[in-house]
Formats: structure tokens, sequence, C-alpha cells
């Protein structure tokens, strides 16, 4: 609770006097008698503001009641008694709603620079878990880890709950004041007016934006995001002379050159990019053909960890050797160009730059050349140029003008903040952003920020940004509220909440509404009527439809058949000082630019790459961290632009030398219990001007800092977890992974006695690491957050983790990523060891842990030669939060401390198809049952089903002449089978392996 | 009376004046007094660990995943190790006639229950959820359930349960006839009803004697294939499992006899400063000492006979995750338990080769103290370098202790102490019928 203003907790104090000593129903008369009195409601107006401010909707008696018990709450003498009026329990249930069984909305979701379209599952109106919408573009039914760990944002006990004025809680009445106040000062023309928002995905707020600067014609409105892509928009307007927008289609790309572009890991549609890339990973055909994918890049990426060639190279060189490719692939390019002058290319530069164009020539139309946000505008600019010439434009990518009006952060947040500098900005409305936490640092916002006269911050929580904001105002999350979202390729879906507002809290529509005094002014009515043309005002049967279906058919723009060309090239700014090394700035996995940070799933979800958690660190390869004398965790200062910043060092085999990299998102001051005082805040080294690129020196500090991983070895012994080869050897012999592979014989049952057999195939070649499964899990499963201190332990708690192994030179190795749950051996080694019989095997193949019979030995955790098994050493799972307990799967049991747990191969998913075939007296059908992290992984990696079914899918999976078991020579049979991995490197290029 | 018989008569009272002097006669003295409050602080430390446990959690220890068992798991073995020293000396000699154990059996056998008792703590503190311990018994209840017969905690609970309860009733029978002579001899009427109900009515009838007898020898009889088959349990409790380091036919054997080495150094940490403070040379001889130290040194060598196997077949057999294992060991980020655990029982008993050495009490003070915390230091070896690097490098992990697995290790060893200091200061420390015996049948023989 947020602490009492004076003036508010004089009314409440005086209440208390009034009411003293009186309980149940004299309790109630002399709240009904202060109310009679003149100015007593303007009295409790002041003390009990959410409250009466509802008073006209309400009425009298529920009113009373919801005073009361304000009243009570706040710390005055309250009900004893149960109230005086009849309370009739739910006997019957409203039609439509079966308590026991969840219900899917569609709705779409903005996470971090995606729009995704989901499904939320919710028991009895609680949303409990998000799917991705198969519907929907952008997910085709997967999601991310972000999109997963949304539903915990939802019911995160620290989001801000009331209005905020000056520190003090305020009702939205007192804030409808200050904003037809504001209405009537800028009722001239609204200069001095500005608006600072968030990167624009919604066609409802872009109408109203229009509204706005229609009203005002002096006011602003900026737009900033901390990770936006300027750069991309800037290359497009230097080879198209228009920002046009980029879609691919890596369902058709044969072959993929990456210049810096983590389309795999956070460029917007890559959850997308990752399922329609993983089926072009799948061995087809006779000869087997597969993708093949070149990555440059100063930086080991979560798409670089998925290249056949991946080629470290500092991120200042990357548009050089763009250019030089350009060049050879026959782009006329003027002729002063600054890339042109190719110094330092050795011999095997050369080779592979021939290799890269013979492998694009050969494959004109069916290849893609992509550049990455971090990126300048000059190798965007040479992307388009080289898909034209090969041919790309139309096939594998298309471009389509933006319908939202779109602007540079960077530009943008620049203007605003010379434009407070300058004491133009008189009132600045904040929509959803935190740009006292994310802004550069050169930009000085936070003290720009002060001399602004009338500050309004709207948001989730209680950030940074809302600390020095006048007015503070609770956005409603994305669950709880009417929007409208357009995706990556421009198709746009309706945003419609699942679940009435949990605290007094209004949507971003709706409060713009309010500033604007304009009508409708409530979501649902804004968003209908941004969508009256399209759907018609009342066209019930269409705007149900587009609902259920959470996607607007057809609503992507058309793709331009424009045509590029490169007059003049910008000039180089890139400069490198002798002796500095590059400072590159990333996003961070799993928390973003921090809007996350407050997320302990997420917090807790190793981060791809780094396995680290609980933090960000500064990531140098392992020749400089040599050269330096460092160590992980070592702490080092960071100088760059005469500012200065601390971080502890991760060593990060394939980073380009001379090179380091930091993550935004933590540093994080004021947010919540979960994130505050982690890591360092790389924005205090950031500039505007230069925002994923600096030059900086390092020092080392000479301290040192735990940081917190949950793997810590990471080269494989010997080839044993994961098995690789390339295609060549595949098409030699599909079966070569399975050279040296048998099970040992055993005299026990070959198989389980019932009717299924269940399995699941995770397929390497597919995976492309990115954790999904494991939030996915989380999720369903009701797995607790262990922190920070346990995590550092080893205590994580995770079913499914995915392991990231390094192969070859720590200079450019290969990465391996693997996903373990639950083996579900048939011969399982823990089984065999528990004095209780709390483990043991079911009669269709599964390995079952019962919570209720486990004492704790942890014996089976010992003989688990996978170490899936996890064990409550305290009491992780927080049983006093309300509404942590109200986001839990009901269908999934707490575990309490000292008891083991493990994957169950969603075992509740199982038991609710049993009962569904059952009722229809038939056999579960092939892909009826999916576990969590089947459903959530963007690659279909994972495939699960009736082992004893020969055509299951999981059956056809497992016949693969890829597949094997994991540690096979122990015996123990597992259920959980892999399907090796395959790189598809370029003949000419082996030497590259 | 004879001449004989006076000299006998003398000699049974040299016997039993100095050891019932101890009980009745002598205060209990500064260094008693000292030894005694520094054991009740080190068990209120145990029991304020114990009650922190089961607030929160046996996530207080340092254990994780690898790592899932830790200090607790090392102290039981350890302990349960220590103990067996006692009923190997008492029953397995007394089976074989060896009347010089006569002077050693009281203590080490007060040694064993001591010992037994305290490590029994761990494997039921060590759960999870200790409070339902119960559930490893076969009861008979409503859920139908029984525990899971494979496992082999579950015969290490029953190996354990058994090996306490005869220990316990071996060390009471063979109380009986000198609690007799106590209460005979107690002169306060509290001692005399206290030594009297635990004499349980005992006259020295010939009869008396003969049923005692019996019930030595059928209780020897039990208690020496139960040191045997606990320590084998104990052994299988690792070997069950197909960790490489646990998973070997070696261990049974192997921990049998590392449980005699650290018993036998247990007895002569013991013993040494016993006859020393109340002046038991007469009884706890210079031979004495030697004999333990020579059975020290055998068992010893046959515990490095093991260690050598260990290695030899990690690369005889060519496992590569034994190999790995073995290297993980001798160099590994635990390579120091290891070596500490080869200089204290491979490098520093071979000093007892020297009889000089065996004759010096401080050096053999020393060298038994050094194998009891080498053999803890293999224990740990054991447990922690077999778990911590698996078959999965993706899941290796480390242990690091906390402050409350020492506060259990230290509180542990300050509950052993304060039982032992109470046993010295209430039971007779030696055997005095047995000697007396002793004392006769040479008179006999004399005359």
């Amino acid at each position: 609770m947020p602490p009492l203003s004076p003036t508010r907790s004089a009314a409440v104090e005086e209440i208390r006097r009034e009411l003293a000593g009186k309980h149940g129903a004299a309790f109630w008369r002399s709240l009904e008698e202060l109310l009679e009195q003149p100015q007593g409601l303007q009295r409790l107006r002041q003390a009990v503001p959410q409250v009466a401010a509802l008073d006209p909707v309400l009425d009298r008696r529920s009113f009373l009641g919801l005073l009361g018990a304000s009243l009570a709450l706040g710390g005055l003498a309250g009900c004893s008694g149960p109230p005086p009026e009849q309370i009739v329990p739910w006997v019957r249930s409203p039609p439509g709603l079966r308590a026991s069984e969840p219900e899917l909305y569609a709705t779409t979701l903005q996470i971090g620079a995606e729009v995704i379209g989901v499904l939320v599952q919710t028991y009895e109106g609680r949303p409990t878990k998000i799917e991705g919408n198969p519907a929907h573009p952008a997910s085709l039914g997967s999601t991310d880890a972000m999109t997963q760990a949304a539903v915990l944002e939802l019911w995160d006990p620290d989001r801000s709950q009331a209005p905020v004025q000056h520190g003090s809680v305020a009702s939205w009445d007192d804030f409808q004041a200050q904003a037809a106040a504001s209405a009537r000062q800028f009722a001239h023309d609204g200069r001095g007016l500005h608006v600072l928002s968030g990167r624009i995905e919604s066609p409802s707020l872009a109408a109203q934006r229009e509204a706005l600067l229609h009203r005002y014609p002096g006011a602003r409105w900026h737009q900033y995001e901390a990770i936006d892509d300027d750069n991309a928009r800037e290359g497009a307007l230097l080879a198209f002379g228009s920002p046009l927008r980029v879609r691919h289609r890596f369902d058709r790309a044969a072959v993929i050159v990456s210049l810096e572009a983590d389309f795999l890991g956070s460029m917007p549609g890559h959850v997308r990019a990752a399922r329609d890339f993983a089926a072009k990973r799948r061995p087809a055909g006779s000869p087997a053909t597969m993708s093949r994918l070149y990555v440059v890049e100063a930086t080991m990426s979560l798409t670089g960890t998925n290249a056949d060639h991946r080629w470290p190279l500092r991120a200042t060189d990357i548009s050089a050797l763009a250019h030089a490719l350009a060049t050879r692939l026959g782009v006329v390019l003027p002729s002063d160009s600054p890339g042109s002058a190719q110094n330092g290319t050795d011999h095997r530069d050369a080779t592979r730059l021939q290799a890269l164009v013979g492998d694009l020539q050969d494959h004109r139309g069916a290849s893609l050349v992509i550049a990455g946000e971090t990126q300048p505008p000059l190798v965007h600019a040479l992307a388009i140029l080289m898909n034209q010439i090969l041919g790309n434009i139309g096939t594998t990518v298309e471009y389509f003008e933006s319908p939202e009006p779109r602007e540079g952060s960077a530009a943008s947040l620049r203007a605003l903040s010379e434009s407070m500098a300058a004491g133009e900005v008189d009132t600045l409305w904040i929509l959803d952003g935190n740009p006292v936490y994310s802004a550069p640092a050169d930009l000085h916002f936070a003290a720009r920020l002060a001399s602004v006269r009338h500050t309004v911050h709207v948001g989730l929580f209680r950030d940074e940004t809302a600390a020095r904001c006048a007015w503070h105002l609770p956005r409603s999350h994305s669950l709880e509220s009417w929007s409208d979202l357009r995706t990556y390729d421009g198709t746009a879906s309706i945003v419609q909440p699942v679940i009435s507002p949990l605290y007094d809290v209004r949507s971003l529509h709706e409060i713009l509404a309010l500033l604007l005094g304009s009508s409708p002014t409530d979501g649902r009515s804004i968003v209908r009527a941004t969508w009256s043309g399209r759907l018609g005002l009342h066209d019930e049967q269409a705007w149900e439809s587009v609902l259920r279906e959470g996607v607007i058919r057809d609503s992507a723009p058309a793709a331009l058949g424009a045509r590029a060309e490169l007059r003049a090239l910008p000039p180089d700014i890139r400069t490198r000082a002798q002796g500095s090394l590059d400072l590159l700035f990333r996003p961070d996995p799993t928390v973003w630019d921090g809007r996350y940070a407050n997320n302990g799933w997420l917090q807790e979800l190793p981060k791809v790459v780094s396995q680290l958690t609980w933090g960000n660190a500064a990531w140098l390869s392992p020749a400089l961290a040599t050269r330096q004398s460092l160590a992980n965790g070592d702490v080092i200062e960071l100088r760059s632009q005469g500012r200065s910043l601390q971080a502890p060092v991760w060593i990060v085999p394939g980073q380009a030398d001379e090179t380091v990299v930091v993550s935004l998102g933590y540093g994080r001051t004021v947010l919540g219990h979960v994130g505050e005082r982690l890591g360092y805040d790389a924005n205090r080294v950031r500039s505007a001007s230069a925002p994923w690129q600096a030059q900086c020196t390092m020092a080392p500090t000479g301290h040192h800092l735990e940081l917190v991983t949950t793997q810590r070895h990471h080269v494989m012994q010997a080839e044993v977890p994961v098995r690789t080869g390339t295609l060549a050897q595949f098409r030699a012999n599909p079966a070569f992974m399975q050279a040296d592979s048998s099970t040992p014989p055993s005299l026990y049952p070959q198989r389980p006695a019932g009717e299924y057999r269940w399995g699941m195939s995770i397929d390497l070649n597919s995976c492309i690491g990115c954790g999904a499964c494991t939030l996915a899990c989380q999720a369903e499963n009701n797995i607790p957050v262990v922190g920070a201190e346990e995590v550092a332990r080893g205590r994580e708690l995770h079913w499914i983790r995915v392991d990231r192994y390094f192969q070859g030179t720590p200079a450019r190795p290969h990465v391996h990523h693997q996903p373990v749950p639950c083996m579900h051996c048939e011969h399982a080694p823990c089984e065999l060891v528990c004095p209780v019989g709390a483990t043991v095997h079911d009669s269709e193949g599964l390995n079952v842990q019962v919570y209720n019979r486990c004492i704790g030995t942890r014996f089976c955790s010992n003989n688990c030669p996978y170490k899936v098994r996890r064990f409550n050493f305290l009491q992780y799972a927080d049983l006093r939060s309300p509404t942590l307990a109200a986001r839990r799967n009901p269908e999934v049991s707490v575990r309490n401390r000292g008891v083991m747990e493990k994957c169950t191969y969603c075992i509740q998913r199982i038991e609710v198809a049993h009962i569904e075939a059952d009722r229809g007296m038939r056999r579960i059908g092939d892909g009826e049952v999916v576990t969590a992290c089947q459903a959530a992984c963007p690659a279909k990696a994972i495939t699960f089903g009736d082992t004893a079914d020969p055509a299951a899918a999981v059956s056809r999976e497992k016949a693969s002449s890829r597949n094997y078991l994991l540690l096979e020579d122990l015996n123990t049979r597992p259920q959980t089978s892999y399907l090796g991995s395959l790189r598809n490197p370029h003949p000419e290029l082996q030497d590259d392996t | 009376m004879s001449a004989t018989a006076r000299r006998l008569g003398a000699g049974l009272e040299a016997v039993t004046d100095p050891v019932t002097a101890i009980v009745l006669e002598r205060p209990a003295g500064r260094g008693w007094l000292f030894a005694f409050v520094a054991a009740v602080v080190l068990t209120a430390l145990l029991g304020s660990g114990i009650w922190v446990l089961l607030v929160r959690g046996v996530g207080i220890w340092g254990i994780d995943i690898p790592v899932a068992w830790g200090f607790a798991i090392t102290d039981y073995v350890w302990w349960i190790g220590i103990g067996m020293a006692g009923t190997f000396i008492s029953a397995a000699l007394y089976l074989t006639r060896q009347s010089w154990r006569n002077s050693l059996n009281r203590y080490a056998e007060a040694m064993t229950v001591f010992a037994v008792s305290v490590s029994g703590l761990f494997p039921v503190l060590h759960l999870g959820r200790p409070w339902f311990f119960y559930w490893l018994a076969p009861y008979p209840n409503r859920m139908g359930l029984w525990p899971q017969w494979r496992s082999s905690l579950l015969w290490d609970f029953f190996a354990i349960t058994a090996y306490l309860l005869v220990s316990i009733l071996y060390f009471y029978v063979g109380l009986l006839p000198d609690l007799a002579t106590l209460r005979d001899r107690a002169r306060t009427r509290g001692r005399q009803v206290f030594y009297g109900l635990l004499a349980l009515g005992w006259r020295g009838e010939a009869r008396h004697w003969q049923r005692f007898e019996t019930l030595s020898l059928v209780l020897a009889a039990l208690a020496v294939p139960l040191v045997f088959s606990v320590h084998s349990m104990v052994a299988l409790d690792f070997s069950e499992g197909l960790l490489p380091g646990w998973h070997t036919t070696l261990f049974p054997p192997f921990f049998v006899a590392g449980a005699l080495f650290s018993g036998f150094a247990m007895v002569l940490v013991l013993g040494i400063p016993l006859r020393q403070h109340y002046r038991l040379q007469a009884f706890i001889t210079e031979a004495h000492l030697d004999k333990l130290a020579r059975l020290l040194l055998a068992v010893g060598l046959l515990v490095d006979y093991s260690y050598l196997c260990e290695v030899f077949f990690a690369f005889y057999g060519g496992d590569r995750y034994e190999i790995a294992l073995t290297l993980n060991r001798l160099g590994g980020a635990y390579a120091w338990v290891f070596w500490t655990t080869i200089a204290c029982n491979v490098l520093a008993i071979q000093l007892l080769w020297l009889p000089r050495v065996r004759a010096n009490h401080a050096a053999l003070f020393t060298i038994a103290l050094l194998v009891v915390i080498g053999m803890w230091f293999e224990r740990f070896m054991l447990i922690v370098t077999s778990l911590y690097r698996s078959f999965l490098p993706s899941s290796w992990g480390m242990f690091y202790p906390t402050l409350w697995d020492l506060g259990f290790l230290v509180g542990s060893i300050g509950l052993f102490f304060l039982l032992f200091l109470l046993f010295v200061r209430l039971l007779p420390a030696v055997s005095m019928f047995e000697l007396r015996r002793g004392v006769s049948e040479g008179a006999e023989r004399r005359s």
C-alpha cells in the first residue's frame, strides 16, 4: 500500500474517531449517518478515494458495503460477524461456465518488439496460462518465453494499484479534474503539450494520436523504445526513399545470410521465423536437403548459435563486409563508397566471400540477406539491394508501408529532451514507458524532466519515471483491457480482456480518452470505433468472429513492388580510435529493456548463450579476457564518452575480439520486490546518437561478483550428450549417428503393460535453444521461482532445461542446444532406490512422482544420470501471496518443502485426454495430448504421443535414422529420445567446421 | 583365610576399588567439568540446529542438485563406522576367547552405543520431511502401502535399527554384574536405588551366572554378523546407485574395513586420555595399546588396499565415466580431500610399523586422531566427488558447506562426548567382573 497523504490520513483519523467503538449493525448505521451529514461524502472522498469514485455507479447498498470494507482495511474498527445482508452462495453456475474446465480466449500481446496472438487459458475467470494462437501469423500456435511470462506479470503483487499524485494515493476523479484543467489550458492550440508513448503498434492508439494532434495542433507526440528499428527504417529510406517495413519468408529461403540479424531471438516476428526456419532445417527429399545459414556477427546471438557458418567479426567491420559482398553480387554502388577499401582481408576471408557469393547466386529467389537492427542504415540498404539483385524481393522478402505512423526513437526522444531543456514543455504525458530509466544517458532525461510543470506517467508499475512525475496512473494489463495491435507482417488483431481489472486501473486508450475529454470513454467502444469501417459498428457477428479467431483476416498491407536504388552513400560515421574496444549494446533475452525486470520467471530463466540468471554481465571474448587476465565475475570499469560503468565479466566463446557487450534491462532502482538492484544499468553509458555501438576503454577494478548461472560446464567430454554431423555425412549414410549405439540386454519387462506408451522425441536439428519450453513448463506446472541465492546454490526447479554445449575452439565454437526433460526411463534408476515407493512406474510407461509419499531422501536425484529431478530444499512455493495463488494451474498440485519433483510429461493433460476418450468410448487420438513444452516450442522440435501406435507422429519421429537415446549404454531405456543435429556447411568451406 | 585366598582377595579389590572409585568416590574434577560444559554447549548447538532444520528445511545445508547428499550422510557413515570397533572388540574377540579384550570392551561398547545413536540421527534429519521417517517401517496401514523393498535405504534402516537394539542389549547385559557391584558399594540411598534398579536384582548366584553366560554368548553371536551386515548395508546405499564411484562390488568389504579402521582409531583416541586421567594403566596396559595399534595398522592396510583397487579397477575396467571420476578425485576440485585422506589413512599409519611409535602415547593418539579425521574425509570424498560430476557435463555442480553443515558435525561430536562423559561418571568404564575373573583364573593357575 502506498503511504497515505497527510490530508488523507487526517480524514481517516476523523472518521475513525466517529466510528470508534461501533461494531456490527451499529457500525453500518454510523456509516450511513456519516453519509447523511453535510460534507459527509466529501470527507469520505478524501479518506477513501478509490471507493468514493464509484459512488454514481453503484447502488447505495453495495456502495456502503465497499466503503465499510475499505475503511476496515484502512485500519478502522471494522466488521465483526456476518454482514446484515442476506448472502447467497453460487449454487448454479451461469450457463457456459464449468468450474473445473478451462476456457480459452484469443487475444494479442505486445511483448518486447513482438506482437503475438495468443490464447489465454482461464479457470473460473482466472488467467493461468498462455498458449500461442494457431490462427495468428506471428504465432502459429507457438510462443516465446517472454510471452509465457505475461500471465505472471498480470498477477504480480507489485503492480501499481491506484492513481498516485505526488507520492500519495489519489482518485481518478482528482485526475479527471486535473485533465479538465489541462484541456482548458491547451484549448487554444496545445503548444507546450507533449506526449511520449512507446512504438505505436495499435491502430486505435494511432487514431487517438490523430485526434489529439487534430485537437491540439501545437502539441507534439514522441515515440521512444529503448530497442527500436530506427536503422532498418532509415535503411529503407536510403534504398526506397520511403520508410518501408520488411517481412521475411524464411520458409522459402534456402540460403540465409544474416549480418548481425538475430531473427530467431529478438527481431519482431521471431517466433514465426523460428517455425519457418526450423521447417527448412529438417533434411527432406532425396538427396536430403536443408537450408544453410551464414551468420556474421560480433557477439553470439541465438541466431548465431544455429548457424552453419558463423564468422565472428567486429561490429564496425560488418559494413565493409556487406559492401564487399554487395559489390561482388553486382550491386552498383556510388564510387565514393567508404567501405570499398578492403583493407586487411586475408586469403581466408576471400575464400569465404567467394563461397558466399557463389551460394547466393546459386539460389536466386530462394536466398535471403538480412541486416540486424544493430547495424547502421547503410547495411540495411545494402541488404535490400542484395535481395533485389538476387531476385528475392517478392519471394523471400517483402516490403510494405506501415499503416501506423512511425518515428525514429532516438530522434524523437532527443527532440523531446531538447524541448524540455529549452523550457518549451509545459505538460508531458508519458504513456506507458519508463524513459527516466531507459533513456540514453546523453539526453539527461531525468534532470530535464524536473523542469516540466505538469507530468503524468501511465504504467503498470510505480517505476523510476513514476517516482519523478507529479501524477502516476496505473495502466491495466493487456489481459485486462481492450486494444488492437498490428504484428510484424502488418496483420491486425484485437486485444480483448480476459479478466476484469484486478485493481483500480484503466487502459491506455481510456486514459487518453480521459485526457482528451472525448467519447466514447470505455476501451471496448474506442477499439470498436477504430474498426467500425471494416467490421461495422453494429455487425456483432463479424466482431465476435474476429474476437473468437483472434485475428482480423487480410488486414496486412499488401507488399509493394518498389524498386530500390542507392544514389549516395551516407558517410560512415563509425570511426575507431586506436586502442579502444567496441562497446555493443544488446537487449536482454529475458527482461528485454527492463520492462520485465519484476518478473521472477524471466529473471530465473537462463539467458540464451550465457545461461546467466538474475543479472547481466559484460561479455568478453576468451582472448580478450585472457590478455587482461580477467575471469568470470571480475568487475571491470567501462569508460565511454566520458561516462563510466562497472560491470562483472562473463567470458563468451565466439565473440569478436576487442569487443565488450553489455545488455540493457538491469540496474533498475524503483520497481518491486523482484527486480530492483539486480545487475548494472547499461543506459548509463549509452548515447542516443549511437545506441548500439560505441567505443570504450576497460580497466579492472579488483572487485569480484559471483554471477548466478545454471550451467557451469559447457564442454562436452566426447560427443555423448549431443550427436551431430553434417548433411554430407547424412547423405552418405543416414544412420551414421546410430553407429555405436545399442541398448544392453535386460531381464526386466521391455515395455509397459498398459494400452498406451507415452514417449517424446526432441529434434535437436529443429531446436533453436530459445528456452520457451522451460517457461511454458514453469507456468503449466506451478513451478516456483527460487531466487538468485538458491540458483547460485544449484537449486533451480525447472523441469525442462536447455543445456548448452560449446564445441571446437573458444574463438569459433559450434553451439549445441539440448532440452532435457525427464527421460521417463522404462528401467528407471530413480524408482529402484526410493525406500518408500514415492517414484513409481505406471502402466503407460510414465515415471510418476508421488508428492504425498515422498519423504525426501534425494537418493533418486543422486541416481538419476540425467539430473532432471528437482528438490524443494526450502519452502519455495509462495503460499502467502493471494494473486500468485490465483495464477496457478488448478490441475497441478503445489509442492511444499522436502519433496522431490520433476517433469511429469504433463500428466494432467494426459488425464484430460483419457477422460475425453473414455467418454467417447475410443482410444486417445494422435496429437490429442500436447505437453506444455511442445505447445510452446516455436520450432516444433518436440513431439509427444503414444509410441505404442506406430502411426503416431512421435513413432514416426523415433523411426528416423537420426534417433538416439541419451546415455543409452546405461540401459535406462528412456521414453524421451533425441534426433541428432545436422549442420550444412558449404562444401568449399570445410576448414570452417 | 588361606594366603592364596588373601592374595586373591587383594587382587580382586585391586580391580574393584579403583574402578568403582571413579563412579562412587572421586569428585568430578576440573578436567571432566570443563569437558562436560564444552560438550553441553556443542550439544545445544546441535539442538538449535535441529530446530532450525525442522522449521526451515534441509536447504539450510549446502546440498544442491547434483550433490544432494553432503555432510549429513558423511557424518552418518562416519559415526556408524566409529561404532563398529566396540562391537567387534567385545563380541568377536569374546567369541574367539581373546581375554585381553576384557579391559577394553566396556568403554568400547559404550562408544558403539553412543556412536550408533548419534549416527542414527542423521538419516532421519537429512530427510526432506523428517517427521515421516517412520514410513520406512513396514507397518500395516489403511492406504495399504508398504516400503519399496528393492531400495537399499530401506534395508539400511532395518540394519541400523537391529544393530542399535542389539548393541544396547549387549552393552546392558554385560553391565549387570558390575551394576550389582556398584549397588553393593554405593553409600548413599539414591545411588543404591539407582544402581539397584539397573542391576535387575543381580545377586551373583550360579543360576544368574549360567544364564548370563548363555545370553552373552547368544548376543555376541548375533552382534558379530550384524556388524558386518550393517556396514555392508551402508555400503549398498551407495553401490546400488549407478554412479561411477558408487557402483562397485568392492564397497561392502571396503566399508567394513573402513569402519573397523575408524573404530579402532576412536578406541585409541578415547582410551589413551581415559587411562591417563583416571589412572587405569593397570587395566589398559601398554600391551593393550600395542595390540590396538597393530590392529589399526592391519585394518588400515586393508583399507589402503581398497583404495588401490578402486583406482586400479577404474582403469582396468576401461569405463570412461569411471576413469573420468578417478582422475577427478585425484586432480579435480576436491583433490585436496582425496590427498588429505591419503595422508591420514595411508601415510600416517605407516609409522605404526615402528615399535617406538606404538609405545609413544602422544604419537599413537595423534595418529589415531588423524585416522578418525581421515576417515571423515574419505566418506566425504566418496559421496561428494561421485556426485558433483556425473554423466552430463551440463549438470555438473559443486558442493559448498554452510555453517549449519559444520554446526551439525561439531554438534554431533558434542553429543557423543556428552554421552561418553556421563558414561564415565555413572557406569564402570572397565569391566570389573571379567577382570576379576582373570585375576582369579590367574591365581588358580599359579596355585
